[in-house]
């Protein structure tokens, strides 16, 4: 950058904003900025979508199995967190939301979903085109980078995808626990159940996929464990979430990236260490 | 307001005398990092000193009608918000009369003397920093860090800010220092981009949620018998609301010092805060660095996916 | 190098005990639940899912692979007590074979699932054990990956007629087909050892200065030799080249501080072409 450039810049201060825009306002990075104007989009305003939906009092302590008002709650919260989104992206002229922050918490009482973005869209396109497909407006936490990679391979992102579900781990009889305790021996109904949450997780996550009509689901994260504030003591609820991004593959096909390999010229003098073929458990 | 303070753009009757001593002479001191100190140096700009400013603010209800603070909830009239200001909706049972603690109005509003009362906070301690800033004849802060943390058992709160100011040689100074967050390799991307920062934009926007009957029982479910059809599986719309309006406030607030500028680099921090069995407090604070474009840019060309082999 | 004190007697060197083997010997997956077949039915049907980031996806792409879908298994296994003799330093067989079992028992759920989508493998698989607060002695061990087939319609099964399997990343799977090798499968060996405590207590007594400890020495290089070579058995199995990204890890589980696992895993790769690789760029980054 040139000192005169550097000058008009210093001159730019002393006066008002060249063009009466709204005042756009994005959460990107400068990187991520200029990748995304690289391909001849901008930003157009932060998003957001909130939503918390209850769970009946006393759902926790009575169940047995699967719980399906808590994923009911999920789905349902996820979906209208969503559609706000979308809403937004559409109020604001954006074509979609990339950099999604996906916040999720399941209370025993409620589950609440916060969602944040910014709302992204093609330099030139005309309005009216914007418009007519602002009901498509994808949704997606992947960010600005990633969603550069992904357009230039020939992919599009539709919207995030999530399944819950939620399950009362069973316990033993004592007499099961009795003749097992000297054994080592697998516990079938435990890891039957277990295998079968998280695998209606992840179905439930496909199926909002296949209604946006997707190729395939990227970047799942599954987010798995022990509920631990809800329900009575001695009720052990596990709860399983799967979350990712549906993309669908364009018209034009998959594109290569031929990617080169680099040898990056940072290390120092490496020396072989005996630790570093252990690694912390 | 609770405090007593001076008016918010930071009077000259913040800065400590040690400041004028350090700043007065000397080698500048600065908390950029060797690698933003090179950057600044390609670009030409020098820095001129380590600037500061500190406020602290207490927050406290202010007494309003007849004795009771402002914000006083009442289960069956209708209270004294306050000053509402851009946000309030109300809520009604549907039950008919019930008695005792029905939550018969719900309400949302925005609370106003909290925005104040931060603003107040932020706006002494950026003022008393853009003194020092200006004392240096800096053009611009660079590398802005600010904070915000409780002083333990005071039930007060010290806003800090700080940053390293700059001088560009051979500029104009302009009407007020410019500022931003940014330092090093961002800033240097963002100028060679075509964007100059003008200023650190931090705004705060709270909204106040009493539940009325039935947000009652959807977050806290008791007497479902009582729920009159809220039992399973619902969006909280009350809270919903609360939540969508505590983010626009603060986007539309922010928007408002922009004057037609972008805010780049947008950081949101919310809290909830759950005071009553079905009443929330809800904060917002969304901070950026106003941007003005001053040259139009190409773009870049598609940039070399590599595979690094280390 | 042994010395004949009383609970010092050296480790006594008995075989390896009897393992079961993979690649369908002696360990009998339990089929598909139903949930789990509808599931992997509509993967079939043209969706795909897949935990690898978007970087990893376009890089497998690029190798000519197509993902097929994210697949798992698990088994939630009890582990019991073993009777040990508590003076003596040695591998504790039953839960050697346990931690094994279960950790097979996962991988081939894991398989059959990748099977039951006409996979050629399974890349980025990893395997979790994960604890729970309630059952003291029972863990849950995961493995999941994502399935992937070659879009050339070229097989990829390794010699068992299975999908590969391997814990490389996206990228490393893509740099490791530019050298021309394939992965066959993940391969792993896995020892229980008992270090023997109260020996501990009596040998430090005895020492004032600086000495090797020869049989903690011997029983500690016992043990982690126990696991490699039960790892390169299974990849001479695969008739495989070479195995890399070799990793051990040693963990305690809930076991104690004086019985350590160590798991030895790696991907066992075969060569299929005299690869020259292009002259990698050198480069240095200006950023931190």
């Amino acid at each position: 950058m040139s000192a005169d450039e550097l000058l008009a810049g210093m001159a730019a201060l002393s006066g008002d904003a060249p063009a009466k825009s709204r005042g756009v306002t994005s959460d990107l990075t400068i990187d991520e900025t200029l990748l995304l104007h690289g391909m001849g989009w901008e930003p157009v305003d932060v998003v957001f979508g909130v939503s918390w939906w209850s769970i009946p009092y006393g759902f926790w302590q009575w169940q047995a199995g699967e719980l399906t008002e808590a994923s009911t709650a999920f789905a349902g919260a996820m979906e209208t967190a969503t559609a706000e989104l979308r809403d937004e992206c559409a109020r604001a002229g954006g074509t979609g939301v990339v950099g999604v922050s996906v916040e999720f918490a399941v209370h025993s009482r409620h589950v609440d979903v916060a969602l944040a973005g910014t709302a992204v869209r093609r330099i030139d396109e005309k309005p009216t085109d914007r418009k007519a497909r602002q009901n498509a407006a994808f949704v997606s936490d992947l960010s600005a980078r990633d969603f550069v990679l992904l357009t230039r391979a020939g992919w599009e992102p539709l919207s995030l995808v999530a399944g819950a579900s939620f399950v009362v781990a069973p316990r033993r009889s004592a007499g099961q626990w009795a003749a097992q305790k000297t054994q080592y021996v697998e516990l079938p109904n435990l890891t039957q159940s277990l295998y079968l949450a998280r695998e209606r997780a992840m179905e439930r996550m496909q199926s909002a996929a296949l209604q946006a009509r997707a190729d395939g689901v990227v970047e799942v994260k599954l987010r798995e464990g022990p509920l631990g504030n809800v329900g009575r003591t001695g009720v052990r609820v596990m709860q399983f979430i799967a979350v990712g991004t549906a993309v669908r593959l364009g018209s034009d096909g998959h594109h290569s990236i031929a990617p080169v390999m680099v040898v990056s010229l940072d290390d120092a003098l490496r020396q072989f260490e005996a630790t570093s073929l252990r690694q912390p458990g | 307001m609770a405090a007593d303070v001076a008016p918010t753009d930071g009077g000259s009757a913040g800065l400590p005398e040690a400041a004028q001593r350090r700043l007065g002479h000397g080698p500048w001191s600065s908390s950029l990092s060797v690698a933003d100190f090179a950057s600044c140096v390609a670009l030409g700009i020098e820095p001129v000193g380590f600037v500061q400013g500190y406020a602290v603010v207490t927050w406290r209800y202010v007494s309003g009608y007849a004795g009771r603070p402002v914000g006083y909830r009442t289960f069956t009239g209708y209270p004294n918000l306050g000053d509402t200001g851009d946000y309030m909706e109300q809520w009604r049972c549907p039950h008919g009369f019930v008695g005792g603690e029905h939550r018969m109005f719900g309400y949302n509003f925005e609370q106003v003397w909290v925005e104040q009362a931060w603003r107040q906070g932020y706006g002494l301690a950026f003022g008393r920093m853009l003194e020092e800033a200006v004392g240096l004849g800096a053009h611009g802060v660079i590398g802005l860090v600010d904070d915000m943390t409780p002083l333990a058992g005071t039930g007060a709160e010290e806003f800090s800010i700080r940053g390293t100011a700059v001088v560009v040689p051979g500029a104009k100074p302009p009407p007020r220092p410019f500022t931003t967050f940014l330092a090093g390799q961002r800033l240097v991307k963002l100028l060679e981009a075509g964007f100059m920062p003008v200023s650190v934009v931090a705004v705060c926007s709270a909204v106040q949620m009493w539940g009325y009957c039935m947000t009652a029982y959807q977050m806290v479910g008791s007497a479902a018998s009582w729920s009159g059809g809220v039992a399973g599986v619902t969006s909280i719309d009350q809270v919903d609301r609360a939540q969508r309006a505590v983010r626009e406030l603060a986007r539309e607030h922010a928007r408002a010092e922009l004057g037609g500028d972008t805010l780049h680099g947008v950081s949101l921090q919310v809290s909830e805060r759950e005071i009553g069995e079905a009443d929330l407090s809800l904060q917002c604070v969304l901070k950026g660095t106003r941007v003005r474009r001053f040259k139009d840019f190409d773009p870049l060309p598609p940039p070399t996916p590599v595979v690094r082999l280390t | 190098m042994t010395s004949q004190e009383p609970g010092n007697e050296p480790v006594p060197a008995e075989p390896p005990p009897e393992v079961s083997g993979r690649r369908g010997r002696g360990v009998d997956p339990s089929g598909l639940p139903p949930d789990a077949a509808h599931r992997l039915a509509e993967l079939e049907h043209g969706l795909f899912t897949s935990d690898l980031s978007v970087n990893e996806f376009l890089l497998v792409k690029e190798v000519g692979f197509h993902p097929l879908g994210f697949v798992m298994g698990s088994s939630i296994y009890h582990l019991g007590i073993q009777t040990r003799r508590w003076s003596q330093s040695q591998e504790l067989t039953k839960l050697t074979e346990a931690m094994y079992n279960a950790r097979e028992l996962a991988m081939n759920r894991m398989e059959e699932e990748a099977l039951e989508l006409g996979a050629d493998g399974v890349v980025g698989v990893r395997l979790d054990v994960n604890y729970y607060e309630w059952g003291s002695d029972t863990a849950e061990f995961i493995a999941l990956g994502t399935a992937v087939k070659a879009e050339n319609g070229q097989s990829y099964r390794n010699k068992a007629g299975k999908p590969f399997t391997s814990d490389l990343s996206g990228q490393d799977f893509w740099t490791l087909m530019q050298t021309g090798h394939v992965p066959l499968g993940l391969v792993m060996g896995t020892c229980v050892y008992h270090i023997a405590h109260r020996s501990i207590g009596q040998t430090l007594r005895a020492v004032g200065q600086n000495v090797e400890l020869p049989n903690f020495t011997q029983a500690l290089y016992e043990a982690r030799e126990l696991a490699m070579t039960r790892m390169q058995d299974e990849a001479t199995e695969l008739e495989a080249t070479g195995i890399v990204g070799v990793r051990l890890e040693e963990k305690s589980h809930m076991w104690g501080a004086h019985t350590i696992e160590f798991l030895s895993l790696g991907t066992a790769v075969a060569k299929t072409a005299d690869h020259k690789i292009p002259q990698p760029n050198a480069i240095i980054s200006l950023d931190g």
